[in-house]
């Protein structure tokens, strides 16, 4: 039985359980709704949800168990190849038995047990129906892949009948209990609450999995690469045939150096087209140009980057590093901060706008009542009392543009260097993260394994300042309750 | 009422500081004040009375021109500071709310510390030449103003940390230290305690000897205690204006006595 058509039973279920406690309950007052605890449709939910809840999460925990159980023992039975890992056997034996499963529909039963016992012709069968495999069959992996099916197709069946079984139990219970004096009400909110409990949870858990697998694998880079040269060495040199220089430093720099000419951009334009926008436009020119601003925030980054590639690096060239003497780069830290600069400027307007119209009128009142013009003001009552809001703002673009990679890719280029020239190629954090895992080298090797480092790091490093953010902006929250 | 007579005659002699003739506000397309005639005069405190939403706060407004910031505003008639129409294009709204002073409602302190608070109005004027001018300028609004003895010892601490009485006495002494010609308070007692109350309405009669003062309140006790002129306004409409003790012991038009009776508010 597919999973679709279980869930659609479990759900059809819940619907009987809705209309029959419903019904039940009505006909326990004799159809005097004023004689129940609660209202009829309570009842009714009581069963639907009892019926339904228990049994989807014991299906959604069974997938996500039986897979994990089944690979452990079959692993046991595997050959393990040189290295004493039998991560390849595995891979091949998981393709193996998603062939069988499509073989499965187009081959009679006999003629796919007959196959099953001859690896040559079933590699044969196997092509034809689009699964490519390697290297002959072994036939210790033809072997486990069968009981692996098998168990499987036992597990599957298992399922089907446990889930059928509790949601049976639920609403079979949940019927029994329907009294005129149940609390039908408090049940559904109790279970509501369990429903929103797990939704939370997956949300929570989700982020735990992605820190934990960041983790996991920098442990991994970490035993196979020195601590301290990480951390400590000012040289960034991965090379294939190994013996790589793997410092963090030059990126790094490349990073910072990129953000703060970003931010440098950013900040003073975003702010005062915020100021502009929230103090002084009129009522026609905000209705044009806070939406122009923020389409400027849609715009795609790979259309920034397409930008700084072919309009703002040559153009930083010609005009200023070549006649300056800077260099003949195309690609620059200059080209990237600045392209990543604009990028930046709606999302510290409308960010900074959104502060400062939060602001209360009485306080510019009373600016405006003691005979100060609007830009005293501006400058004396309404950014003081907005400046945490807007420190904030700040922040969160500075973990924005330390996290942007692609105008980064395509305005400074690929070159890990520490150097102090802004016309000079360099290259920040993420990129390198990007390349050394697309990269051809193995993927045990520190050259991959260092993009977890690297991606461990930046986690560290935007989540402080976007701890730091939210910090000073809650403080300032409470400035007016 | 033996004290009241006496204050009468008082104002027979002081001349109009400002002058309103047929003043309306609309915001919009909402009439919200209707030919408003009133003479606030010299070292004099006016009472606005009223039921809410009678366009007390509206006239307030129209005479230090706050209600320019206020887009859909639209002020109609003229209104005269010592004979100088303030709504004439030369007059310059900044340099006439420094000359008429305002305190709102609800306690407005600015972000800052209680001195920079009250030194707010002084540095952007430049009333002061020196450093010991403007500490001096300082404390002798917050004197004034009853707050100095609570703030003395933490001049430096933020303006919003007071308690809400504290607030409110401390934009008083911010309105103070601008020295203005006329103040513009509306309802200021609103969010105070009785004792805050008392002493606010004991600085008001101390002020009236250097500004005129105008004031909106919700309280007749407190327009009969502090003003020696009353206004009674209704719907938009000026009902009855003139001397505290008249409006209260003998009004002309019966809406007036209804509303200080109680029948209406
Ligand atoms: N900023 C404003 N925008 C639009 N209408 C306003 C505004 N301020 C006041 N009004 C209207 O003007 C009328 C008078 O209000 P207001 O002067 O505040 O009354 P009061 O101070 O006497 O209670 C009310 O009908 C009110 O709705
Ligand atoms: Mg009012």
């Amino acid at each position: 039985m597919s999973l679709g058509l279980l869930t659609l039973i479990v759900l059809g279920l819940a619907a009987f359980g809705f209309l029959l406690g419903r019904g039940r309950a009505l006909s326990s007052v004799k159809g005097d709704p004023r004689a129940l605890h609660s209202l009829p449709a309570y009842y009714g939910w009581s069963v639907a949800l009892a019926t339904a809840v228990p049994a989807l999460l014991v299906l959604a925990a069974w997938l996500f168990v039986q897979p994990a159980l089944l690979q452990g023992q079959i692993a046991a039975q595997l050959p393990a190849d040189a290295a004493g890992s039998t991560d390849l056997a595995m891979a091949d034996l998981r393709r193996i038995a998603s062939g069988l499963d499509r073989l499965e529909g187009s081959l009679p039963a006999a003629d796919l047990a007959a196959l099953t016992q001859d690896p040559a012709a079933l590699r044969g069968q196997l092509a034809s129906a689009g699964v490519a495999l390697g290297a002959e069959i072994d036939p210790a992996v033809l072997k486990a892949a069968t009981d692996y099916r098998a168990a499987a197709t036992r597990g599957q069946g298992a399922m089907v009948l446990v889930v059928a079984l509790i949601a049976a139990a639920g609403f079979a219970i949940a019927l029994w209990r329907i009294r005129p004096d149940l609390r039908a009400r408090n049940l559904v909110e109790q279970l509501t609450t369990l429903v929103l409990i797990g939704c939370s949870l997956i949300a929570v858990a989700t982020t735990f999995g992605i820190v934990a697998s960041l983790v996991f694998e920098s442990v991994h880079f970490f035993r196979i690469y020195d601590f301290g040269k990480f951390f400590f060495s000012t040289t960034w040199n991965p090379k294939f045939g190994g013996g790589s220089d793997l410092g963090l430093w030059p990126l790094v720099w490349g990073t910072l150096y990129v953000s703060v000419i970003a931010l440098v951009v950013s900040v003073p334009i975003g702010l005062m087209a915020a100021i502009y926008l929230s103090e002084y436009a009129g009522r026609k020119v905000r209705s044009f140009a806070k939406p122009a601003i923020e389409i400027l925030a849609g715009i795609p980054t790979i259309v920034y980057g397409l930008f700084a590639l072919i309009t703002v690096g040559p153009f930083l060239r010609d005009w200023f590093a070549q006649p300056l003497g800077l260099g003949a780069s195309s690609s620059s830290v200059m080209t990237a901060g600045l392209v990543m600069g604009i990028m930046l400027i709606p999302f510290v307007s409308s960010l900074s706008d959104d502060i400062i119209n939060a602001v209360p009128q009485a306080m510019r009142d009373g600016s405006y009542g003691l005979g100060a013009t609007q830009s005293e003001t501006v400058k004396q009552v309404v950014l003081p009392a907005a400046l945490p809001g807007i420190v904030g703002a700040v922040l969160l673009a500075a973990s924005r543009a330390i996290g942007e990679t692609m105008i980064v890719v395509m305005g400074a280029g690929a070159a890990a260097k520490m150097s102090l020239n802004p016309f000079e190629a360099m290259t920040t954090v993420t990129v390198k993260i990007v390349s050394q895992l697309t990269g051809d080298t193995e993927f045990a090797s520190p050259e991959t394994l260092v993009a977890f480092a690297l991606g461990l790091t930046l986690f560290c490093f935007t989540l402080a300042l976007n701890v730091l953010a939210l910090v000073i902006v809650r403080k300032y929250r409470e400035q007016y309750e | 009422m033996n004290d009241m007579r006496i204050l009468e005659r008082d104002v027979e002699t002081q001349t109009a500081k400002m002058t309103a003739r047929g003043v309306q506000v609309y915001y919009g397309d909402n009439h919200a004040l209707k030919d408003v005639d009133i003479d606030i005069l010299q070292n004099t405190v006016t009472a606005f009375i009223g039921p809410s939403g009678c366009g007390k706060s509206t006239f307030l407004r129209c005479l230090n021109r706050m209600n320019d910031t206020v887009a859909s505003a639209r002020v109609l008639g003229q209104i005269l500071l010592e004979g100088e129409d303030i709504y004439d294009k030369r007059v310059d709204p900044v340099t006439l709310r420094a000359r008429v002073g305002m305190v709102f409602q609800k306690p407005n302190p600015f972000p800052k510390s209680i001195y920079d608070n009250v030194a707010y109005g002084p540095k952007i004027h430049g009333l002061t030449r020196s450093k010991a001018d403007l500490d001096e300028v300082v404390e002798t609004a917050l004197k004034k103003a009853a707050l100095w003895n609570e703030v003395k010892d933490r001049l430096s601490a933020p303006g919003t940390g007071l308690s809400g009485g504290q607030q409110q006495r401390l934009c008083i002494a911010r309105a103070i230290a601008t020295s203005p010609e006329v103040l513009l308070m509306d309802e200021p007692c609103s969010a105070l305690d009785p004792i805050a109350t008392a002493q606010v309405e004991e600085l008001i009669d101390e002020l009236r000897s250097q500004f005129s003062v105008v004031i909106v309140t919700h309280s007749m006790q407190q327009a009969a205690r502090v003003s020696q002129r009353t206004a009674f306004f209704h719907l938009g409409n000026l009902v009855e204006f003139g001397e505290t003790g008249q409006i209260f012991t003998n009004p002309r038009d019966p809406r007036t006595e209804s509303y200080i009776t109680g029948r209406i508010g």
